[in-house]
Order: structure tokens, then C-alpha cells, then sequence
């Protein structure tokens, strides 16, 4: 629960034009308690996510991205540990300022997730429809008879063969990508608007992941679902994503429609991330390893967090936070780097946009 | 198929391995089963080459390198290093040559002793083999500490100390300690964040070209071997399907397996999105593998042979080789 959910500095944004936002996230910081001291793990986040949208948040371990789902779903432990503040406006209501029975009522009905390792997100000892049927049971009050009728329907829908049999199994006569379908019939039982998927496809072989994320494509189309996707991959982001944001380090360094982040990519990390993958599909030539690590949460630089590692920062660059500022003339291409981009001189309220 | 890219000798060579697991399945392991881990693979590994082995969960990759190196007993064929067939000798006689073949494997979590500082890991192999020891051993680690990039200082210390990338190099230099000509690398950068995975690559890539060192890179990121492999042998539920040259296998896939792992590899670009289809079926079990050819039942392209006879070898022009009906 942040202590100042709507300060001064990150008023409600006015959401009169764009009537298709259906998350508006502003000034996100969640902080965890280490030895005494909080640590940010994710600072400052910001974005909208549109109706029928797939953002990707995309960034390498420990970036935040994870972070910033659970806090959104307010699944982090309390304020003895974690810290959140910031705004996250959803239907007219702060999500992070609401009551806990009222974020009850929103989580696995309006707003859903599915995690990396559908294993463990599945009870072992359950048949897969009393399962998918649950959500049903606790935000509709379906009869558990009602709720296995709809979880034959959910099944089918995400393409499960033979789904009246499967109905009756457990978690472990199914395949991986199989459990995944399942994860993804129950996140949607309720018909949310919004689905967080974490590393959804991660586990999963190519062939599989293939599947599912065309799935999800599918579904978000037809039910008009805002899909925000976190993976480390930005293969994966090249080929579902409508916008991508880049985090590195807890922020967000880098945030455009995905074309125009592959044509043109801005912020150095985004850059070196790039080049440092290789490709199936052509020679890369040598590849280029971003030298050094991460700075562990405890011990960020000041200034910009990537300078330490990047090739193009100046001594300015070490004393100043950088702002997510859009780019001269892109508005709606946001960099957080003062060398590539004059309006992320310094932070500003711009840099909360 | 047996032919490297380059005429040289080659340093391995493996021919007709097969490796046939019995298991229990079953309520209290009340039946008996055998899995087909790996059926039939044959293939050559020149001196300073590397070479891919590449496929999906389950397609016998990892059982193909662990039986090169005897870690599992292979069930039938050879297994020659130098003319020596590994598969056939001794225990006693096998230890020298164990110098000569190394692995490293994909977590480096679970591959090194917490126990143990990196020195301590790391002048295991001298003692064993009996190469160093005493104040020969404690250089010898240093030097190949800073070989794959870390302090010399760092023999002192504990695995949980160090970063994924660090231990994956503190498993290289225990994989480099004693001077192999070949290591198999199993999943060995899969672990690894991309930028680190770089790192990794570009040190594997160098420690290749100052040794002249072969490899057998297991991995299932055909990204990850068309940077480091010259050529590759794609596996589909314990088979070969197709092996060839590096650039040519991925560019004009002969196998529809390897066309669809291809298709379905995500690339950084917008403009070559992976081929989604919602539902082409999934790999079926290695007990009960589909008859004919394996992978008949996801084919695009299957005929009716396919679901009745297996496809044999077919070696094609440009050390290309395939087993498909369309190319037999």
C-alpha cells in the first residue's frame, strides 16, 4: 500500500482523449527491505496500457519487470518488506490505493496473471476442471456443477484436445504446454481486461512456445484483452508485441511501438542488448557482450544506472538521473539517456510519462 | 554422413549409438518400459570443429553427449577418439582418455561442490589424473582462472559468491584444467541472461581458436549454433533427421523438422515474426514414438510412407545428409 498513493508530483493523468486506456501507470516505485534499508527494485515505472493491446515489458533478471506485475496485482508481501507507491489507475480506481477486499474482488476477475512454471501455479492434487472452474465459483458464485460446465467451454476454447476427458485429469498427465493452455483458460474465466503474463512461454520448447503465444494473440483479439507480456526475449517481443518498454536495473530506459524500437533502437542498453544476441535467421558477424553486471539493488550508481557499463556516457552522465523523455519530434518513442536524447536531461515530471 | 566439412580425420567418431533406457511406469513401478533415448546416430567431429547438436526437450541430445563420454553406458554402437572406440574399453584404460574429453553442463548452481572453494574444485582433476600438484597444481589453477577471465584470487573463494556467468566460467576452467582437444557443452550458455550468455559465448569462441579445441555444443537455441558451430545434426525423438553445414541447414532446411524449429525460433526483428500456428500437435512420448517416421504425425508435408517406414539416410551434395522420404 503506498503511503502517498496521489501525490502532488504524480497527479491522476487525464485520461479524457484516450479513452482506450485501460491501465494508466504513474511513478511506480517498489522497494524491498534489506538488512533495514529499503532498496528500490523498481523505480519510477510508468505507462498506458490500450484496450486490446500487447505491451511487452522486456529487460534481463533482476530488471524489475516482475516486479512491477506483482505490484500492479498487489501480490508482494507487506510493508515490513516491500514498499510500493506511485498510481495505477484502473477504471476509475487507484489499484494501489484500494482496500484489500476491493483488490480481492478485482484480482482473477478483471485483472488475471500467469506465471512462468505452470506446475506449481496448479494444485497437484486436483483434477484440472474443479480448477479452471474456480475463479467462477468465487467471483460469480457458479455452482461447482455450473463452474465444470464452463471449464469444458474455457478448455475448448484454448484448443485442448479431447477436453471433457481432460476435465477429469490432474496437473501431471499433462504436457507443459498443455498446463500453460490451462493457466491461460483459468486466467481468462472471468473475462478480464487485463492479463499479465510473466515468462509465459519461457519453459516451454520453440515449437510449444509458438503455440501458445499464438494463442494468446488469438485471444486477445477476439475477447479484446490488454496483454502485458514480460519475457527476456526479445525474439519473442519482435514477433506479439505492439509497444515494448526496455527495462534495465528497475527503470524503464526505453519505451516505443515495436517497430520503430527494432528500426531504431535509442537508449545504449537497448542497443547492446540487441547486439548481443544471435541470430538463427542470418550472420550476425562477432557479437558484442555488454561488459561488467547489473549493480545489486543496494548499491546503484547515481546518476544514470547504466553509465557504469555504457560506452557512450559522459562524467554528466554519472551525476544526474536521466528523464523517460520522448525523443525530438517522436513523442511517442521515450528514451532515458541524456546522450541520445536532450529532453532526458534531467528528471523531471515528464520523466514519469 | 560420416564425412567432415573439411576431409580432415576426424578426431571423434560416432557411429550407430544407441541408447535404450528401461523404466517403470505406474502405479508402485508396477510396469516395465523401454525408451528409445537414442536410435541410431551417427556423426563425425573434426579437429578444431564445432559441432551442434540441436533439438527440442526429450530429443536425446543431452543422452548423446553423456554417452560420448561414457557418463551413461551407451546400449550399442562406437564411439572412437583418435581410432580408439571409448564404448568398448575397460574402465582402467578409459581414465586417460577421460583427459582428453570434457564436459560442461547448462547450471553452473548444481555442477559445482558449494562445499568446496573454486581452488579446491579445480585441483580435483590434476590430482586425479595426476598431472600436478602442491604449488604446480595452485599455478596451473591460476593460470586457467585467468584464462576464462576471473581473478587468481578467486580460487578462494566459495561458488555462491560469484554471479551465474562467473561459475559458468569457473565450469569451463575445471572443464580446461587438463588440456582436453574436445569438450561437450550441454545447454552450456542456456542459462545465462543475453548479455552474459555473450560473454560466455565470445570466451568459448576464443578459448576454441587458442586450443584448437573440438566441441559437440548440445543446445536448443539455433541462434546460439549458427554463432558457434560449423556444422550441426538436428535430433527429433532420438533420431538424426538432418545434418549439414552451419549457414545452409538454417537458410534452405531440407527436413520440415528443421523447417519448422526454424520457423518457430524468435528473431529480434518485427519484420520476421515466428510462424504461430495455434495447434500442430506436440511432441508425442519417447516410449511410444509414432511409427514410420517420428515425425510424421506434425508433418506439413507427410505422404503415406512416412506413417508405415522409417526414412533411411540420405547423403545429399554440399555435406549436407537428411532422413526424409522427400529426399531419400
Amino acid at each position: 500500500m503506498p503511503s502517498t498513493p496521489n501525490s502532488a508530483s504524480d497527479p491522476a493523468p487525464d485520461n479524457a482523449g484516450v479513452s482506450d486506456t485501460v491501465l494508466s501507470v504513474r511513478g511506480l516505485t517498489t522497494a524491498f527491505n534489506r538488512r533495514g534499508h529499503f532498496h528500490a527494485a523498481v523505480r519510477h515505472v510508468g505507462f498506458d496500457l490500450q484496450r486490446n493491446e500487447t505491451l511487452c515489458l522486456v529487460g534481463e533478471s533482476g530488471c524489475g519487470k516482475s516486479v512491477t506485475a506483482l505490484s500492479l496485482m498487489r501480490l508482494l508481501p507487506g510493508r515490513r518488506q516491500c514498499r510500493v507507491s506511485g498510481s495505477a489507475w484502473f477504471d476509475g480506481q487507484d489499484l494501489l490505493a484500494l482496500s484489500e477486499p476491493a483488490m480481492t474482488r478485482l484480482r482473477g476477475a478483471r485483472l488475471s496473471m500467469i506465471f512462468q512454471e505452470p506446475m506449481t501455479s496448479l494444485n497437484p492434487v486436483l483434477p484440472i476442471g474443479a480448477q479452471v472452474g474456480e475463479p467462477l465459483v468465487f467471483h460469480r458464485g457458479l455452482s461447482r456443477q455450473e463452474a465444470e460446465r464452463e471449464a469444458l467451454r474455457l478448455l475448448d476454447l484454448v484448443k485442448i484436445p479431447d477436453a471433457a476427458r481432460r476435465l477429469r485429469q490432474f496437473p501431471h498427465q499433462f504436457s507443459g504446454g498443455m498446463r500453460q493452455r490451462v493457466m491461460i483458460a483459468m486466467a481468462l474465466a472471468c473475462r478480464p481486461d487485463i492479463l499479465f503474463a510473466d515468462e509465459p512461454t519461457t519453459a516451454l520448447d520453440v515449437t510449444i512456445q509458438a503455440q501458445v503465444l499464438a494463442l494468446l494473440n488469438d485471444l486477445r483479439q477476439e475477447r479484446n484483452l490488454s496483454l502485458v507480456l514480460i519475457t527476456h526475449d526479445l525474439g519473442v517481443v519482435a514477433s506479439v508485441a505492439d509497444r515494448v518498454a526496455v527495462m534495465y536495473a528497475g527503470e524503464i530506459v526505453e519505451q516505443a511501438p515495436a517497430d520503430r524500437l527494432f528500426a531504431r533502437p535509442s537508449h545504449p542498453y537497448t542497443e547492446a542488448l540487441l547486439r548481443s544476441i544471435p541470430r538463427s535467421d542470418r550472420d550476425v558477424g562477432e557479437l558484442r557482450a555488454i561488459s561488467g553486471q547489473v549493480p545489486p539493488i543496494h548499491r546503484m550508481p547515481a546518476g544514470c544506472r547504466y553509465a557504469p557499463r555504457c560506452p557512450v556516457a559522459e562524467a554528466a552522465c554519472l551525476d544526474a538521473t536521466p528523464a523517460l523523455a520522448p525523443l525530438p519530434g517522436d513523442p511517442a518513442h521515450a528514451v532515458r539517456c541524456r546522450v541520445r536524447n536532450p529532453a532526458a536531461a534531467s528528471e523531471g515530471r515528464i520523466g514519469h510519462a | 554422413m560420416l564425412e567432415c566439412a573439411d576431409s580432415a580425420a576426424p578426431i571423434l567418431e560416432v557411429q550407430g549409438l544407441r541408447k535404450v533406457f528401461s523404466i517403470t511406469r505406474g502405479f508402485m513401478g508396477g510396469q516395465r518400459a523401454s525408451l528409445t533415448a537414442v536410435d541410431d546416430v551417427s556423426f563425425g567431429v573434426a579437429a578444431g570443429e564445432a559441432f551442434g547438436l540441436v533439438g527440442e526437450s526429450g530429443c536425446g541430445k543431452s543422452t548423446v553427449g553423456r554417452c560420448l563420454l561414457r557418463l551413461i553406458e551407451p546400449t550399442a554402437g562406437r564411439v572412437r577418439y583418435r581410432g580408439q572406440d571409448l564404448a568398448a574399453l575397460p574402465a582402467q584404460a578409459l581414465r586417460p582418455l577421460r583427459r582428453k574429453l570434457q564436459i560442461v553442463f547448462q547450471d553452473p548452481y548444481s555442477s559445482l561442490n558449494p562445499r568446496r572453494t573454486v581452488g579446491q574444485t579445480l585441483v580435483e582433476p590434476l590430482r586425479v589424473h595426476g598431472v600436478a600438484k602442491g604449488r604446480a597444481a595452485r599455478d596451473r589453477v591460476a593460470a586457467v582462472l585467468t584464462e576464462v577471465g576471473l581473478a587468481p584470487e578467486a580460487a578462494d573463494r566459495f561458488p555462491h559468491e560469484f554471479s551465474g556467468g562467473q561459475r559458468q566460467r569457473i565450469a569451463i576452467a575445471r572443464a580446461l584444467i587438463l588440456e582436453p582437444e574436445l569438450i561437450v557443452a550441454d545447454e552450456a550458455v542456456s542459462a545465462l541472461d543475453v548479455s552474459i550468455q555473450a560473454q560466455i559465448l565470445l570466451l568459448l569462441k576464443d578459448l576454441k581458436a587458442r586450443h584448437g579445441l573440438s566441441f559437440v555444443f548440445i543446445s536448443h537455441d539455433l541462434g546460439v549454433v549458427r554463432y558457434f558451430c560449423h556444422r550441426v545434426a538436428v535430433m527429433y525423438l532420438g533420431r538424426l533427421v538432418e545434418t549439414g553445414p552451419v549457414p545452409a541447414i538454417f537458410d534452405t532446411p531440407l527436413h520440415p523438422y528443421t523447417e519448422t524449429l526454424r520457423n518457430a525460433s524468435p528473431v529480434p526483428d518485427p519484420a520476421n515474426k515466428v510462424t504461430m500456428r495455434r495447434l500442430d500437435g506436440e511432441v508425442p512420448s519417447p516410449t511410444a514414438p509414432p511409427p514410420g517416421c517420428h515425425f510424421h504425425p506434425r508433418c506439413p508435408k507427410a505422404m503415406d510412407v512416412c506413417r508405415t517406414t522409417p526414412p533411411a539416410w540420405t547423403t545429399l551434395s554440399g555435406g549436407r545428409g537428411a532422413a526424409c522420404h522427400l529426399h531419400g
